[in-house]
This record gives C-alpha cells, sequence and structure tokens, in this order.
C-alpha cells in the first residue's frame, strides 16, 4: 500500500436521487412558536378587563397580589395595589377584574371585603380563616359602567342574585331587631332584615326585609306583620302560656307575618310595598278600624291604673281604648276630675248588620248617633272596673244600668260626653261610705238613752208583773177558797132546804139537786186545776213567764254593752270587733 | 498529504454514524453508506439554516417561559402562581441562596448561554471566520453536553404536579410557562444538533486554528 492513497481504493457510496428543498422546512418551527407566544399574548391583552378603585375604611387582611375578587366563589379579579387616600383616612384599593367579568362592575355593583363572621344568627366566611380575606361583589343592575366604587364594611346579607322579593316595614321601635334578624311565617325562616333605618324626622323605623322566593307571595297587602322578639307570656283559663317563635328569635329578635284569615284573597304585595310592624301579634290582628268616634267620660273617681290603651269594652268584648286621661279643670267651681277620652269602633258593635258583603257601606254619622242615643236613653253608661285586683289595672266598661238617671249625649261637644256610672271599687267604696255616712248621723248617744229607759221601764214593767204575780198569789186565792167556802155553805143550806122540800117537791127537783151537785162538783175541779196550773207557786205558766222575763232582761244587758261598746269604739261596725 | 486537507476537498465523504471513508456517488448527491446504510452528507443539509429557524424560535419562546407562571398552586384557596424567577427569589429569600443560584443558572442562564452560543457559532461560520477555531468546538461540544440538563426544571414541575394532588388542601398545576420552557429546551437541543460542528473548519484554509 502507498502512501498516496487512491480516491478510488475507498468504497462507493450508494447513488439514490432526491430532490432537495433550497428553503428548509424547519423553519415552521420558530412561526409556529411565535404564533403561539403572539396568540398568548393577544388572549392576555384582550382578556385584561377593567382597573377599578374601591375605598374601604380598613385594609385588614388586603394585600396586593393575594387578594382575590370573587363573585359566587369564582375569582374575577384581583387586587394590584393597596394604598392610603391622600388624606389618610381611607384606604384604596386598586383591583384588575378579568375581561370576562367586565359586565359585573357596574355603577350600582358593590364591594365589600369577606371576613370570617360570628354573628348570634350564623357563622359565615369560614373559608377566609384559611384563604385570606376577598373582596366581594354583589352586581348591579345598572347599565353604567363605573371604575370607583365605596365598599361596604360589612357584606349585604342578601345579594341581589337571590329570588324574593323586599319589602319596607315602618316601626316605632326597633326593639331587638338587627340586620340578619329572621323573618318567620308560620314559623318557618323566610327572610331576614337587610337594613333599617331612622326615618328622617327620628320617630320612626324603616325596615327593609328580604323574604326568600318562594315564601315572598304569602306575602299580601293584607298581610300583618310583628315583633317576634322575646317571650309573649300570657295568663288566660287555660293556666300560663309562653309564646315565642324560636329560640334563636328570642335571642336576637325577629319579624313574624302572617295574613289574617278572613283576609280578601288577593295578588301577592308588590316588591318593596311597605307594611306597619306591630308590637305584637295581638296588636298586628287588632282590627283595622275604618269608623271610630271620640267621646270623653268624666269619671268622679280616682283613675289611678287606668293607662292609655286600656281597653273599652261591652260585655267582656272590646269595643275601642282608652285614648287620652288627664285632669280636667271646671273653671267655674275650680273642681277637679279626671278626663278620659275613649275611641269606640261603632262598626264593632254594628257589625252584624253589616256582614253581608253586598250591603256593606258604612253607617252614616247620624246613624251612628242615633243608635248611641238609643243605647244612651236605655241606660248605657261607661264605668270604671277593675281588670286585675293585684295589678289594680282599670278598664272602661260599657254596660246598662236601666235605674241610672237619665241623661242625654251631648253632641254639639267635641268629643261628646258619655254619661258615667261610679263602678268597679269605686262604687263599692262609695256604699261604704254611704254606710259610714249614715252611721254616723246615727243618733247612737240617743238611742242607747233610750234604750236604757226601756230597758228600765221593762224591768219596772217585770217587777210590777212579778208584784202582781205575788199579789194573786196572796190576795186573790184566799178570796177564791173563801167563795168556794160561801158556796159550800150556800149549798148545805140548799140541801137542807130541799130535803125540806123534798117532802113536797117531786123527785125530779132532787134529781136536779144532784145534777148541780154533779156540776158544782166539776166546778170545783176545774178550779182546783186552775189553782194549779194558774196560780199555784209551781205552775208551769207562771214558770215559764219567768223564764222568757229572764230571757228579756238578758237580752237587754247584752244589748247595753253592744249600745256602750259602739258608743266608744263606732268604727266596730266596719271593722268588727277586735 | 497538506496537513489541513479535509476529505471533503479530497472528495471523500465520512459517514455519520459509522465513521466509514466513501467515495460520494456523485458530488451533489453523495448517496448512502454501503455499510452502514446512513445516508452522507458532506455537510449537514441546510444546517446553518435550520441551526438559525430553531434558534429563533428557541428565542421567541425563551421570553413567554419566563414571563409564564410555570406553577400554579392552590393551598386552601390562596392561589398562587410562580414563574421561575419568582421561584429563584422565593428561594433565595428563604436562604438558600445555593438552591437559587442552580435554579437560576440551569433555568435562566443556561438556556439564554445556550441561544448566543449557537448564535456566536453560526454568525461566525457565516462570516468564514477562522479565529478561535479550537475554542468554538468546545464550545459546541460544551453547548450539546449541557443542554439536556435544563430540562430539570420541567421534571421537576411534572414531578409536583403530579404527586401535589390533595384536592381542598392544596392542588399544583402546571402554567403555560412551563410549556414554553420545555420548548426552549428542546429547540436548542435540536439546533445543537443541527449545527454541524464540521462547518467551523471549512473555512480553516488548511489552518486549524489561528492560534497555531
Amino acid at each position: 500500500m502507498s502512501d498516496k492513497t487512491d480516491p478510488m481504493d475507498f468504497p462507493q457510496a450508494v447513488a439514490v436521487r432526491k430532490k432537495r428543498m433550497r428553503f428548509s422546512v424547519v423553519w415552521i418551527i420558530p412561526l409556529v412558536a411565535a404564533a403561539v407566544a403572539l396568540g398568548i399574548a393577544v388572549q392576555s391583552y384582550l382578556s385584561k378587563g377593567p382597573t377599578i378603585t374601591i375605598v374601604f375604611k380598613e385594609a385588614e387582611g388586603l394585600e396586593a397580589g393575594k387578594t382575590y375578587v370573587k363573585y359566587k366563589d369564582i375569582h374575577v379579579g384581583q387586587v394590584s395595589a393597596v394604598k392610603l387616600s391622600d388624606d389618610f383616612s381611607k384606604i384604596l384599593v386598586t383591583a384588575k377584574i378579568d375581561k370576562s367579568a367586565e359586565n359585573l362592575i357596574v355603577e350600582d355593583s358593590k364591594f365589600w371585603v369577606m371576613r370570617p363572621q360570628v354573628t348570634l344568627s350564623g357563622i359565615s366566611g369560614i373559608g377566609t380563616i384559611l384563604s385570606g380575606n376577598y373582596i366581594g361583589i354583589d352586581p348591579g343592575k345598572s347599565k353604567t359602567k363605573s371604575k370607583h366604587f365605596t365598599g361596604l364594611e360589612v357584606p349585604p346579607p342578601i345579594t341581589s342574585g337571590q329570588p324574593g322579593r323586599e319589602f319596607l316595614l315602618r316601626a316605632d321601635d326597633l326593639g331587638s331587631l338587627g340586620i340578619g334578624a329572621p323573618l318567620y311565617y308560620r314559623r318557618l325562616n323566610v327572610g331576614q332584615v337587610i337594613a333599617y333605618d331612622l326615618g328622617k324626622d327620628g320617630k320612626s323605623f324603616e325596615i327593609k326585609i328580604f323574604v326568600h322566593a318562594p315564601y315572598d307571595q304569602f306575602v299580601l297587602p293584607d298581610t300583618r306583620f310583628w315583633q317576634a322578639s322575646g317571650i309573649d307570656v300570657s295568663m288566660g283559663a287555660e293556666g300560663l302560656t309562653v309564646k315565642t317563635q324560636s329560640v334563636l328569635s328570642v335571642l336576637v329578635g325577629g319579624i313574624a307575618f302572617e295574613t289574617p284569615a278572613d283576609a280578601a284573597p288577593s295578588e301577592p304585595a308588590p316588591a318593596n310595598a311597605a307594611f306597619t310592624l306591630h308590637g305584637d301579634r295581638k296588636a298586628a290582628f287588632a282590627k283595622i278600624e275604618t269608623v271610630s268616634s271620640r267621646f270623653v267620660c268624666f269619671f268622679n273617681e280616682s283613675i289611678r291604673g287606668l293607662s292609655v290603651g286600656a281597653p273599652v269594652t261591652i260585655l267582656g268584648i272590646p269595643v275601642g281604648e282608652v285614648v287620652y286621661s288627664g285632669l280636667d279643670l271646671n273653671p267655674a267651681t275650680f273642681g277637679l276630675r279626671p278626663r278620659v277620652e275613649i275611641m269606640a269602633y261603632p262598626m264593632r258593635i254594628m257589625a252584624q248588620q253589616t256582614r253581608d258583603a253586598a250591603s256593606r257601606k258604612l253607617p252614616t254619622a247620624q246613624e251612628r248617633r242615633n243608635v248611641i242615643d238609643r243605647m244612651v236613653e236605655r241606660g248605657l253608661r261607661a264605668q270604671l272596673q277593675t281588670g286585675s285586683l293585684i295589678s289594680g289595672q282599670l278598664f272602661v266598661a260599657l254596660g246598662y244600668f236601666p235605674d241610672a238617671p237619665k241623661a242625654r249625649v251631648n253632641w254639639s261637644h267635641d268629643p261628646p260626653e258619655l254619661p258615667v256610672m261610679p263602678g268597679g271599687l269605686g262604687r263599692y267604696e262609695e256604699k261604704i261610705l254611704a254606710i259610714l255616712t249614715k252611721l254616723e248621723e246615727m243618733p247612737l248617744e240617743e238611742i242607747s238613752r233610750d234604750l236604757r229607759k226601756v230597758l228600765g221601764t221593762l224591768d219596772q214593767g217585770l217587777q210590777d208583773v212579778n208584784r202582781m204575780v205575788n199579789r194573786v198569789d196572796g190576795e186573790i186565792v184566799p178570796d177564791v177558797k173563801k167563795t168556794l167556802g160561801t158556796l159550800d155553805r150556800t149549798l148545805e143550806d140548799a140541801d137542807k132546804m130541799l130535803i125540806r122540800v123534798d117532802g113536797e117537791i117531786v123527785p125530779g127537783v132532787k134529781k136536779m139537786l144532784e145534777d148541780l151537785q154533779g156540776a158544782v162538783a166539776a166546778a170545783q175541779r176545774v178550779l182546783a186545776n186552775t189553782d194549779s196550773a194558774l196560780l199555784g207557786p209551781d205552775a208551769p205558766a207562771q214558770q215559764e213567764l219567768r223564764d222568757a222575763l229572764q230571757e228579756i232582761a238578758r237580752a237587754a244587758r247584752g244589748m247595753r254593752v253592744l249600745t256602750d261598746y259602739l258608743e266608744r269604739n263606732p268604727e266596730a261596725l266596719i271593722r268588727g270587733k277586735n | 498529504m497538506k496537513p489541513g486537507l479535509t476529505a471533503a476537498e479530497a472528495g471523500l465523504i465520512s459517514c455519520e454514524a459509522c465513521g466509514l471513508l466513501v467515495r460520494p456517488a456523485h458530488a451533489d448527491e453523495p448517496g448512502y453508506c454501503p455499510r452502514c446504510d446512513a445516508e452522507l452528507e458532506f455537510r449537514r443539509h441546510n444546517s446553518v439554516q435550520r441551526t438559525w429557524a430553531l434558534i429563533i424560535a428557541a428565542a421567541v419562546c425563551y421570553l413567554p417561559a419566563n414571563i409564564l407562571p410555570i406553577m400554579i398552586s392552590n393551598q386552601l384557596g390562596r392561589v398562587e402562581e410562580d414563574t421561575i424567577i419568582s421561584g429563584v427569589i422565593l428561594l433565595y429569600n428563604t436562604g438558600s441562596a445555593v438552591l437559587a443560584g442552580i435554579v437560576l443558572i440551569a433555568s435562566v442562564v443556561i438556556p439564554l448561554a445556550k441561544l448566543i452560543a449557537l448564535s456566536y457559532l453560526l454568525i461566525t461560520v457565516q462570516r468564514g471566520s477562522v479565529r478561535k477555531n479550537r475554542d468554538r468546538a468546545k464550545l459546541y461540544r460544551l453547548v450539546e453536553i449541557v443542554g439536556r440538563w435544563s430540562m430539570l426544571d420541567v421534571f421537576v414541575a411534572t414531578f409536583i404536579v403530579a404527586l401535589i394532588q390533595l384536592q381542598p388542601l392544596m392542588a399544583i398545576m402546571p402554567g403555560m410557562g412551563v410549556m414554553f420552557f420545555g420548548a426552549v429546551v428542546v429547540l436548542t437541543m435540536l439546533a445543537a444538533e443541527s449545527f454541524d460542528p464540521r462547518l467551523i473548519w471549512d473555512s480553516s484554509k488548511g489552518r486549524w486554528d489561528d492560534d497555531e
């Protein structure tokens, strides 16, 4: 093998003819890469939504780049900056919102910081303990876009997406209601209080409530709302009754609503309809009176225990209420008397006649006056009665007193005066007073003097009787004996004469004499009886008479003791002997 | 035989697969190796153009690879997106300066260095430069060796995504960046592959290195 290698010594390659492109296909790769990168860039540019600023009072838990804006728990944006406002009073949060959520950001959208929250009615935002706080959105309904918002300090309890309706309640008193307080329909929680505001005049509250669908359809124009807060304890014939809505409502307060069973069926109330919030169920269900008549009553007695709002009843059925109580000065006499104004609802009295729906027209004022005039004529009077002996609560009862002095309602006064009847405890008081007065007027001293005189006379009489009896005993009986003796002698004479006559006169005479003798014997027997029954020292009649007289003497002594005691203690007539 | 003679100049062609020195079938179409049947080429076909294309593609991908997040971690609802740079900063801030350095070098510096090195080689080849031929050849070998290690980032990301899926508590999802990063690594490897180092010597006209 030589130094010089012959090229022909190398093996020959296998020949294949192949078309070669001058331009390499490999250029597709950078083109594809560029297209993809560009595509991503374009997409990220296009997906860039609006940047908004939200003003909050506190920046607690808000961090640029870490805090998200969430709607229904879906990320729709991110906080890009958190800084202080120029006057250092507020926090300006800048957030980038995704393009997809652009339409959520409108003028009336609401923003709030979702933090863990523990309230009596529930715990919310637990997830934020782990994931960190986030900004929640409640999108508004406006079409106008906005970039600057003021954040809410607390999350709204109801977001706009929830089906249901809002209503407005007016109340004098907020009670223990707060935002989130539950709303009950037949004890089912169907909504909650979402806002409340003290009216501009500062006298009433406007409470916004939200009723979830489908329960919102149960809110009719005639529906009554009342405070279900607290516990309603009532004492009735069945004993002690405690009514509550739920334990929760006892703690945090609540509102209940119900439509009266006799309400006319109607369409559900429109959203944002206004209702009155009553203090309790009873007040809520009190009939709303279309007609009312005001009267004034001048009770000539203490009205302690009569409060405004106390019922006015007829036969125990409330037909009105006390609306005012105060003093009335009679300018002529400078006498004071309590003035009680009552509001009576004549429809409750006359409702029966107008039950028929077709003829349900209100009686005219004149008709009402006529009815009341007739009733007063028949003895209708207002009277104070005691509702409860323990609490001394009074109420006004209207009742018929046919014996009452005649009275008329003077319709020219406003309000007209309704005649009164002293009543209740006052009536008893008056009676007792009358008795006492009479007692005081009684000439007790004279009576006792007279009584003593009478007793003296009686005593004397008795002595006379006694004397007489003694005399009868001592004088009359011997006389009678003497008479009898004489009679005996006469009879003997007669006997002698008869024996003399015997011969001459027929035995008939003899028989007659025998008869006479029998009669005399009978008389003698009678006299002997009389002697023993009437005149003997142990005769029963005499004994009884003596007993009776002694009894009278004892009674007279007792009477004397009583009169002496009464003289000293006249009040014992009322209080008794102590 | 003059010292700078190359096979091409001698009208011969070396099989890149088995090393057999072959006479080409035709000057334009060298044909196939008679021993191992590999396609014969004097120089890799369109080497410069192809390498350029791949480098440009890699460069295009390099930007999103570093801007877009490579990992999206969701810890109890707290979502964090991490790019390569933010990862490096996090590591550095938590005290792992060495790890931060390794990640920075492997994921940011090396791909960029590869792009720059290959571009430098291509430019010098196109200009027919004869300077520092041997250094350039060393540089090329370095680029080729180091290339695959850049995939480490992608591997780590893939592992973490697959392993950490504790759904409600924590989950990690790959970001778009990891795709681009992978593309950068693959494209630079392909670019290094498509570069024909023999081109370095073609302009030397017999002189292997101007230092000699």
